[in-house]
């Protein structure tokens, strides 16, 4: 396995939505071109409705009508998507929704499962059903369950929207911690400039109708740093100074 | 004084509370049933006749056929024929609902023919079932079956076209596979849909078997009906009538009511 060789591919030449109704025929994406490198933490931004989402589940398989290509290198297999809203099962516990995406539920997964959802804060919760908890706890929960797997690629679509500040805040510093714990390749779409320049590495902004890539940047930011609020808007300042 | 009902309704939630709720209930049940008790024996009373009988009448009619064993092997193999009609109808018709449900194509192909059972009466099914295959069991508990797939293929297809999308690409993204899709994502959401099936089938699925019964059976509840139509034995009939409703809400309040109960304990 090649250091160098990227985790994934994408080429989409055109993604249509088709007429319903009264609308007419949308093209969202057009000519979008992404390599994205092993270990990088990629974040896809841009203004609300541009096609953000719509790319991220194309990567991920979802959707499957477009024109181009998506494809994985070697041991890329393992995928975990956090979507905007928790998606849990509600009918199963916390606990249960966790250990439902391993393979087995043997001691070891268990164990496993008990170890992910002790990190995320939320053991006493482990034999709650979902809706009994807040907002906030089942996010932790689910991103319990997207690390719980060790997928090669994260896929995240603004997995911290709508939370109040200090659960968001407390939820991105967790995330951090749990990616510095295990590097792993993340997409994440998020049209937050701060939470942006907290997590990426690599910072992509898609623009115009239909949306391309208008701008690709690295954030040179140590782990500390991202933490810091002074240097964080200093780096929104100087990324987004001509947007 | 609204605000003031709020606080006190606020502070009433608790274990005792609902502990006397109970009670309250059961003993309204109590009184009412008492009541309605009296008021048969005062009819009973005032009318004298033979094809109305009280119920002191009744109730050593029912002590007497259970004594002789009767009433239990009636009651017995109608109940054995209701649970395996019913079992058999609840799995085709849920089977059928959930094809139908996530296969738009097939619904609209479909949809026709199962209004066309929907709407057939159940005498005819009965009637041709025993014409087609004679007066046999497979033909009684067939019947029985065609009666009520089509109502739980209805109720279940309702549930199947509300299945969640969102949860659906969740466990595509961490390859749940068929299986434990199926078990862990599809049924609990199909759960409500399967319980409603299932109360509104007991039902209709009690009576129809007493038909088949009356017509082409030579023992259950229904045989015994026919027998006693026949000797005008009104209080044979009121007999077997309490029997079969004392065991329906055995089943109801000790089977049905708490897997509801287990089913719905994630809701909040």
């Amino acid at each position: 396995m090649k250091r160098s060789e990227p985790a994934i591919q994408v080429s989409i030449a055109r993604k249509v939505f088709p007429a319903i109704a009264d609308r007419p025929e949308h093209v969202v994406l057009g000519g979008v071109e992404l390599t994205v490198e092993r270990g990088s933490f990629v974040v896809l931004t841009g203004p609300s409705g541009c096609g953000k989402s719509t790319l991220l589940n194309i990567v991920a398989g979802l959707d499957d009508d477009y024109q181009g290509t998506v494809s994985f290198g070697k041991d890329t297999g393992k995928l975990s998507f956090m979507f905007q809203t928790p998606r849990l099962l509600p009918w199963r516990t916390v606990e249960e929704n966790v250990l439902l995406v391993l393979d087995d539920d043997g001691p070891d997964a268990k164990a496993r499962v008990a170890e992910i959802l002790s990190r995320v804060g939320l053991s006493e919760a482990a034999n709650a059903y979902p809706e009994r908890l807040s907002v906030g706890m089942q996010r932790r929960a689910a991103l319990a369950r997207a690390f719980v797997i060790e997928p090669d690629v994260l896929l995240m679509d603004e997995p911290f929207v709508s939370l109040d500040d200090p659960s968001a805040d407390s939820l991105r510093a967790l995330l951090i911690e749990l990616w510095n714990r295990r590097p792993t390749t993340v997409l994440f779409v998020t049209h937050d400039r701060i939470e942006a320049v907290m997590l990426a590495t690599r910072l992509i902004r898609l623009g115009g109708n239909p949306a391309s890539i208008v701008q690709d940047s690295g954030v040179d930011l140590s782990p500390d740093e991202r933490l810091d609020r002074e240097k964080v808007l200093a780096w929104r300042g100087r990324l987004f100074e001509n947007a | 004084m609204a605000l003031e009902n709020n606080t006190v309704g606020t502070g009433r939630v608790g274990r005792g509370v609902v502990g006397s709720v109970l009670v309250g209930r059961l003993g309204w049940t109590l009184i009412s049933f008492l009541s309605l008790l009296v008021l048969w024996a005062i009819v009973a009373a005032v009318l004298q006749s033979r094809l109305f009988p009280g119920p002191m009448e009744v109730g050593e009619k029912l002590a007497s056929e259970a004594a002789t064993g009767e009433l239990g092997y009636n009651v017995g193999v109608t109940l054995a024929r209701v649970a395996v009609s019913f079992f058999l109808a609840m799995f085709i018709g849920c089977a059928i609902g959930i094809a139908l449900g996530c296969a738009k194509g097939a619904d609209q192909f479909f949809d026709t023919w199962l209004i066309f059972f929907l709407n057939l009466p159940a005498l005819v099914t009965i009637i041709l079932c025993y014409v087609w295959f004679g007066l046999t069991e497979v033909a009684a508990i067939l019947a029985v079956a065609i009666n009520k797939i089509p109502n739980v293929a209805v109720t279940v297809r309702e549930g199947a076209r509300s299945l969640s999308r969102d949860l659906a690409e969740m466990a595509t993204i961490y390859r749940f596979g068929t299986w434990k899709t199926l078990r862990h994502v599809t049924i609990p959401q199909l759960a409500p849909f399967f319980a409603a099936a299932a109360r509104g089938g007991l039902a209709l699925v009690w009576k129809i078997v007493l038909v088949v019964e009356l017509l082409g059976r030579s023992n259950g509840v229904g045989h015994q009906l026919h027998i006693a139509f026949q000797l005008f034995d009104v209080p044979m009939i009121l007999a077997y009538a309490i029997a079969f409703i004392l065991v329906v809400q055995i089943i109801e309040i000790g089977v049905l009511q708490p897997l509801e109960a287990r089913v719905n304990r994630w809701r909040r």
